[in-house]
């Protein structure tokens, strides 16, 4: 991959060996997502899996965003 | 990590008693939606994330996100025109010039506004829209694409490099008015940044290049965006009519 970036390379992946973000997926009203949980049942949604466009259009599902997820245990 | 801002076009929650209310008021199913706007904002910001996710101190733009959302602002009937407000440091190039491919085949109006910066690979993407639009004080950097990882100190590499570039510069010069060898005299120029090739273009000077069609803010973007979405509407109009004729 090419980067084409007036910050300095150096600056951009500062922190790269040392970062290993634990990344999980998880559905949210039938939008698949991936998510970093932060503590507790919240997460900060990393990107959708979803392949509805519309949902891309939905704020509350904007990568960055904290939801609150709860496990649903009825499916196991 | 990655923050896009954009208006909602229409939450499926509480729309079917609306409509149904419709229906038996007006005798249609939708009436034009009160406080829903038919633009449709798109902010690109900081880094431009593409393969590769990059460490927390970043703020990034992730283009998986932004390409669904030119899909469905594409798809969306109540959406008629995009609006792309840039203030971006570059990223990756993969991802960049599918950003930019996206906003030029829209068949929607678009407009960018240039706000801040629109460096590197923001280029491209500034000049993707049908108008180009940046702020006064809004600067450009055009500088050539560098190679990180491993190098190998042959032909080839630079065969490749020049490659590379040569979308960036082919994708810039056919979408503005800028000509091949002045874009090339941009991106090779020395004695302009400190540490680096290239010049970094302001406001006023982007436009004298042909680089962006005008300076100015976000009133004159929102007016340009808006006469495009009636000339759509009436050549649409027109055709319609044309047919029934």
């Amino acid at each position: 991959m090419i980067h084409y970036s007036i910050v300095p390379l150096d600056d951009i992946y500062q922190g790269m060996d040392s970062f290993s973000p634990n990344y999980m997926e998880i559905t949210v009203q039938g939008v698949t997502m991936q998510v970093e949980p932060v503590g507790g049942f919240q997460a900060r949604i990393v990107r959708l899996h979803s392949c509805n466009p519309q949902d891309y259009l939905n704020t509350r599902y904007a990568p960055g965003t904290m939801i609150t997820y709860s496990p649903d245990l009825s499916a196991t | 990590m990655a923050e896009t801002k954009q208006q909602e076009p229409a939450t499926e929650e509480g729309k079917k008693n609306p409509a149904l209310e419709n229906i038996q008021q007006l005798g249609q199913t939708s009436t034009p939606p009160t406080g829903e706007s038919n633009i449709f904002c798109l902010t690109i910001i900081g880094q431009v994330e593409g393969h590769i996710v990059l460490p927390p101190q970043n703020k990034t733009t992730k283009y998986e996100h932004i390409i669904p959302q030119l899909v469905a602002a594409e798809q969306n009937p109540k959406i008629e025109g995009v609006m792309i407000i840039l203030n971006t440091v570059g990223g990756d190039v993969e991802a960049g010039l599918a950003i930019a491919e996206m906003i030029s085949t829209l068949s929607k109006p678009t407009v960018t506004l240039v706000l801040g910066g629109g460096h590197s690979i923001g280029v491209p993407i500034a000049v993707s829209a049908n108008y180009s639009i940046i702020a006064e004080t809004a600067t450009m950097t055009i500088h050539p694409i560098r190679l990180n990882g491993l190098v190998i100190g042959v032909p080839q590499t630079f065969e490749y490099l020049d490659k590379m570039q040569e979308r960036v510069t082919r994708f810039v010069t056919k979408h503005s008015h800028v000509s091949e060898e002045k874009f090339k005299e941009l991106m090779f120029k020395t004695g302009e940044l400190t540490r680096d090739i290239g010049t970094t273009v302001i406001g006023a000077d982007a436009v004298k290049y042909g680089l962006i069609d005008q300076v100015g803010g976000i009133g004159e973007a929102i007016m340009e965006l808006n006469q495009r979405i009636d000339e759509k509407r009436k050549a649409a109009m027109t055709a319609a009519n044309g047919v029934l004729v």
